[in-house]
């Protein structure tokens, strides 16, 4: 089947998809963009996390065909120019170690700061929560997270 | 040249928090990890697994599979041009099962096909008819009744390893238990997965990540009947390891798919596939009964511990030595009886995962410290101190600590640590979260503390040493420098530790780390938390060398004696700068090849388990405060508190997710975290039913890293990644237990082990 | 997986009529479940009409007093909803303490209450499942079995029904809005969902063409005196243990009414009907809270390796009780 959806701002067609495949393998298999990552592919790591029509979902249990004339904005797609301020806060924090669950964790980051711009930590870890992180512990997340939220209220 | 003294200057070096190189694509998402690689062309494999733990193999039909359009190969053992076993410690694992299976998830056929979809549904077409036996699960009997069935040929012991010190076990105050480990996944992210590319050669170039690139190769290349030379590997991006990716999984199965095909191959595991596709930590049965003085001084130790490594040997042996030679925890003992065995069942495979051996025995020794206080009347921080190793102690083997073990001061800081405030109010704090589960009505504090030993690096006699090749020259009239060596960034930050290494000896801020693969020496396994000791020491070693031949060239360009490199700048005697490193360069290029090795380590006595079998100790001490919900068996860790020595730290912000990272698994051991296993089969493969810690379930975690130098290892430091695991679990279990008045004998700590029914 | 063919529904009444003549066709929601359970092979559906679009996605208040919530709503919006969290906070906090953040932005309340179990040999398709494969077998009842039913199940089928939404629209009273081959009609909660018997295979009373296009909440001014309380394995994104969903209404220290469900002990969201009755005009004390508790779990039947889940069942019902009890 043929999908037409507009990721990081472009439309793009997408021709001779089977149904069975899910948003994430279009997007990694077909779109040329791998950033969203395949660590379960049953929505329980959120490290495929992208927003769907501004809302951050689990592109692996998004069917391919439910796509059709949404948005999509992926890690790829978060800054025009150089690194998005939550992007930036992982690096410096030290919030990146093997580095998989990152572009997920940063798209529901980037979806919380939307939303509340200055969290508290209970806020961070609850929406933080369908992330799995084998590497970190969380603890430098949570400081990156809160780096961001800083560094974007101060701009 | 040893009395130059090399004041860094330089930005980003040894001791600084320097960012990562990779850090930028692992942010953007343009980091290539293995699952993302993608050529034209490339088919996609796919592999057919036992559904039965064990099992013969009557008959395979392939017609279904092969008629399926889209399928370009289906290969059975039959295919293997080479060897037909492989394995990392020895070689008993079938490539593809041959007439029989083992566990559940063996690989039997494998596929590529044009979409991976097409290669799983030929997969489903292939046809296999079994006998199905009963399989082998009681590591008890595998260890001690000879009268049980063999797994293989050779019996069903893989390692017994006895230690024997001393006779006196006789004591006034003797404390027993009966402890279980479950069997915890390493649960890395991404998933085991590569690209095998055929080459005109005959050859092939895969791309895989793994933890050693040259342990891979060589049993590789035997499989597919081609020289080593033949079998190129280059790491690609690797989504974590903790051990998982030690053992082979699809390396083998996508070259021989690459090499029959033509084409390239690349084979991606699910996490369902995953959970069957690496081995795990063993689960242990361990029996404990420690002898004390009325003053809590120890005896004697007695002890079995048995360790199930499933159908094939992996690196059980290597993990029942650990389990022996550090049964006994890091405590003086002057009377030892302790036997470890390492078993083949029917259960999944298990080897190598993060702290390797030494985790289940801490969980036993610490447990029985524990016990052991409560008998003497001791406080558990007292009852350690009263019996912890120090500096030129003897350990379980007999070997001396030769390096500093400064264990009693540690177990007082984490003592005096502040303690967090009483129970909170916020019922996010509260055990259950915002399950909302409990408003503080059931709720008991409860402090507990868990100290561990880990040897760092290879043991026992193995030539254990890695390989770094440095390169200076000018680019674009700047110093520049490449390092390349075969080890693996696995996420633990090595990448970043090479440059600041390079930046330090030679004092140029411009450094590239070349990707790591098998064009250069072995540079052993990213595990064992020995890669800062090793490659650190490689790459050190190897820039010495080449500043040496800097400063040769230095002194003959210039004819200028006593020449010397700091900060970056070629210096005279007084300290006055007379050229830069790029104008004694010019065109010439220094390369230099350093293997290095740390001090060399003995086997075990086959009968005493004697000898000087590690080269250095490491030791984390952790303290856990947590609040039970005794009436629904709800578990909150409010605080984490852990005091390491690390010798010296080489990156502050790597260092410290290494420790939160290490404590954070071995919480999920001590709470959530276990491979269901009945019949041989495996209940929960899945993220959904495998739970490992949320973000909801870290605690906020306080570190004090201490730094006494080993004054034989580079910079004087020790490997830091597993300690943390090996300590955070039986402390948290502990504070459980304070605030319980359970036993928990057994880990994963379930609701229903509080609540008692 | 299987092929199938994938189709978008234009209305309602079309995408009734394709599934009525269509055994083998499945309605999408947001997927989350169905997805998943495609690519395990447990479902293998050969077509999706996918009614994401046309199912009504709003929340208002209905004629009745109460709230009429369309099937198309996002369990993320739900929980956001202010008058869903003002009146029926059990309802918010029920679907607040299931799945994560991203799961939530998907999932949709009709999805919601037809997921599936998690029962893990209903998950494992190499291993017989009366409720996938009727007359298969159950492995469960003598393998694992930890955290399947204590209470309702049959001889056929041991497992529980997943959804935290579920239960605390069955302690709500919701009724389901369903629009069929024959045109709409309303089924009551607790009804939708049926015990196994000996037909584990159908978890609910809907007919083939079935489609939920909304749940309504009836008025229940008690409701603001709800709660959910969950216990899970970790403390977050895992499915219930135990879970219990109630409202209480109380003048003067005495019950006056209540409204309590069980999640995680049953192959249904188990509406706690005997403790209702039992606690109606009872003291509200920890003790008659007790007493109800231990009528409604004595028809538990636990198997070998989950009856800690009675007393669990009866310490988060007496501790949510006495919660509501003391609430102002």
């Amino acid at each position: 089947m043929r999908v037409t959806f507009t990721v990081n701002g472009s439309q793009q067609t997408v021709d001779d998809v089977w149904e069975g495949e899910s948003l994430l393998y279009v997007l990694r298999e077909r779109c040329g963009l791998p950033g969203s990552k395949n660590a379960c592919e049953q929505g329980e790591c959120g490290s495929c996390t992208v927003y769907l029509d501004g809302s951050p979902v689990c592109a692996c249990l998004v069917a391919a065909g439910q796509a059709e004339g949404r948005t999509v904005r992926t890690v790829e797609g978060l800054s025009d120019t150089g690194l998005d301020p939550v992007q930036e806060a992982f690096l410096d924090a030290g919030a990146v170690q093997c580095g998989f669950c990152t572009p997920g964790l940063i798209v529901q980051a980037h979806d919380l700061l939307e939303r509340v711009p200055d969290p508290e930590d209970a806020e961070i870890r609850e929406a933080l929560a369908g992330n799995l992180c084998r590497c970190t512990g969380y603890e430098k997340i949570l400081d990156a997270v809160r780096l961001a939220a800083a560094r974007r209220t101060a701009k | 040249m040893t009395d130059i003294q090399v004041t860094s200057p330089v930005r980003d070096g040894v001791g600084a928090s320097a960012p990562r190189p990779d850090g930028t694509l692992k942010v953007t998402g343009e980091f290539a990890y293995a699952s993302d690689l993608w050529m034209d062309g490339m088919l996609h494999g796919a592999t057919l697994r036992s559904p039965h733990p064990r099992a013969r193999i009557l008959s395979v039909d392939l017609t279904g599979a092969l008629k399926l359009p889209g399928v370009e190969a289906v290969l059975t053992h039959e295919d293997v041009p080479g060897a037909k076993l492989y394995g990392v410690d020895h070689a008993d694992q079938p490539v593809l099962a041959i007439d029989q299976v083992r566990y559940q998830g063996e690989p039997i056929a494998v596929v590529a096909a044009d979409h991976p979809e097409t290669a799983r549904r030929a997969c489903a077409l292939i046809r296999v008819v079994y006998e199905v036996l009963e399989p082998l699960t009681d590591p008890r009997r595998a260890a001690l009744d000879p009268s049980y069935e063999k797994v293989h040929a050779g019996g069903n012991v893989v390692r017994h390893q006895p230690i024997r010190v001393g006779s006196v076990f006789e004591a006034d105050v003797v404390v027993t238990g009966e402890y279980e480990v479950g069997m915890q996944d390493q649960a890395f992210l991404g998933p085991e997965s590569g690209l095998a590319v055929p080459a005109e050669d005959g050859g092939v170039d895969l791309y895989v990540a793994t933890q050693w690139l040259h342990v891979d190769q060589d049993q590789i290349a035997p499989c597919l009947g081609l020289p080593p030379e033949k079998v190129r590997l280059t790491l690609a991006g690797v989504g974590g390891a903790f051990g998982a990716r030690e053992d082979l999984s699809m390396q083998i199965h996508a070259c021989l798919l690459a090499l029959h095909t033509g084409k390239p191959v690349r084979i991606v595991y699910g996490r369902e596939e995953s959970f069957f596709g690496h081995v795990h930590r063993h689960p242990a049965l361990m029996r404990y009964e420690h002898g004390a003085t009325r003053d809590g001084r120890l005896v004697y130790v007695k002890g079995e511990i048995i360790l199930d490594g499933g159908a094939y040997a992996s690196s059980t042996p290597a993990v029942v030595g650990n389990a022996a030679s550090l049964g006994v925890g890091p405590y003086s003992v002057p009377n030892i009886s302790l036997d470890a065995y390492g078993v083949y069942t029917n259960n999944p495979p298990c080897g190598a995962m993060r702290g390797f051996g030494a985790v289940q025995a801490c969980f036993g020794y610490e447990s029985q410290l524990d016990r052991l206080a409560e008998a003497c009347g001791l406080d558990p921080v007292e009852v350690r101190i009263r019996n912890a190793i120090s500096e030129g102690s003897r350990i379980a083997t007999g070997q001396i600590v030769d390096m500093p073990a400064p264990l009693t001061s540690m177990l007082e800081q984490v003592r005096d640590l502040p303690l967090p405030e009483g129970v909170s109010t916020d019922l996010r704090d509260l055990p259950g979260g915002v399950a909302n589960s409990t408003h503080g009505e059931g709720i008991v504090r409860g402090v507990g503390y868990g100290i561990g030993i880990k040897n760092i690096c290879y043991s026992e006699g193995f030539d254990d040493f890695s390989t770094a090749r440095v390169r200076l020259e000018v680019i674009g009239e700047e110093a520049a420098v490449l390092v390349h060596t075969a080890a693996a960034e696995v996420g633990q930050g090595l990448v970043t530790l090479k440059a600041q290494i390079a930046r330090t000896e030679l004092g140029v801020p411009n450094v590239t780390i070349a990707p790591a693969d098998t064009q250069v020496g072995s540079a052993g396994s990213s595990s064992a938390s020995r890669q800062s000791y090793v490659t650190g020491g490689a790459v050190k070693t190897a820039c010495e060398a080449v500043r040496e031949r800097l400063l040769e060239l230095a002194a003959k360009k210039l004819s200028h004696d006593g020449l010397a490199l700091s900060g970056g700048k070629i210096v005279s005697v007084s300290g006055i700068v007379v050229a830069s490193v790029a104008e004694v360069l010019g065109d010439d290029v220094i390369e230099e090849t350093r293997e290095y090795r740390h001090r060399a380590t003995a086997p075990m006595d086959q009968l005493t388990g004697q000898g000087d079998a590690h080269t250095q100790f490491a030791f984390c001490v952790h303290r856990a405060v947590v609040d039970v919900d005794v009436e629904l068996g709800l578990v909150k860790v409010v605080e984490l508190a852990a005091v390491q020595d690390v010798g010296k730290i080489l990156n502050p912000i790597a260092l410290e997710g290494q420790i939160h990272g290490g404590t954070a698994q071995g919480l999920g051991l001590a709470l959530m975290e276990e491979i269901q296993v009945a019949g041989g089969l495996i209940r929960n493969p899945s993220f959904t039913d495998y739970l490992i810690p949320t973000i909801l379930d870290m605690p906020p975690m306080r570190l004090e890293i201490l730094e006494n130098p080993d004054p034989h290892a580079p910079y004087g430091l020790r490997g830091a990644g597993e300690p943390p695991t090996l300590s955070s679990t039986p402390a948290i279990v502990a504070a459980v237990r304070a605030a319980t008045g359970k036993s928990l004998m057994r880990i994963p700590v379930r609701p229903e082990h509080i609540t008692g029914t | 997986m299987r092929p199938f063919a994938y189709e978008r529904a234009t209305d309602v009444r079309s995408a009734v009529a394709t599934l009525s003549e269509r055994p083998d066709a499945v309605y999408l929601g947001g997927g989350t479940n169905l997805v998943d359970l495609m690519r395990l092979g447990v479902v293998s559906p050969e077509m999706l009409v996918d009614v994401t679009r046309v199912v009504d996605a709003t929340i208002e208040e209905s004629a009745g007093g109460g709230l009429l919530i369309g099937a198309g709503v996002r369990n993320g919006d739900l929980t956001a909803d202010p008058l869903v969290r003002g009146r029926y906070p059990v309802l918010a906090q029920a679907v607040l303490s299931g799945a994560s953040g991203q799961i939530r932005n998907m999932a949709t309340v009709g999805g919601n209450l037809l997921q599936r179990t998690r029962c893990s040999y209903f998950q494992d398709t190499s291993k017989p499942c009366n409720k996938r494969r009727p007359g298969s077998g159950c492995p469960a009842r003598e393998g694992d079995h930890r955290n399947l039913a204590i209470l309702g199940h049959s001889s056929s089928c041991v497992a529980t029904h997943p959804s935290d939404m579920a239960v605390a629209l069955a302690a709500l009273g919701a009724v389901v809005h369903v629009e069929g081959r024959h045109g709409p009609r309303t089924v009551p909660m607790p009804g939708l969902h049926r015990l196994p018997g000996d037909e584990p295979d159908r978890d609910t009373v809907l007919e083939p063409g079935d489609l939920i296009t909304a749940v309504e909440l009836p008025e229940l001014p008690f409701a603001t005196r709800s709660r959910y309380r969950k216990v899970r394995d970790r403390a977050s994104f895992a499915f219930a243990v135990v879970s219990v969903a109630a409202a209480l209404d109380v003048a003067d220290g005495v019950v006056r009414d209540c409204r309590i469900a069980l999640g995680g002990v049953a192959p249904v969201p188990w509406r706690a009907e005997l403790a209702e009755s039992a606690l109606r005009g009872a003291a509200a004390t920890a003790a008659e809270f007790g007493r109800a508790a231990d009528i409604e779990l004595a028809q538990a039947r636990p198997l070998r390796d989950n009856g800690f889940k009675v007393p669990l069942a009866r310490n988060v019902l007496v501790g949510v009780l006495t919660d509501l009890a003391e609430a102002r």
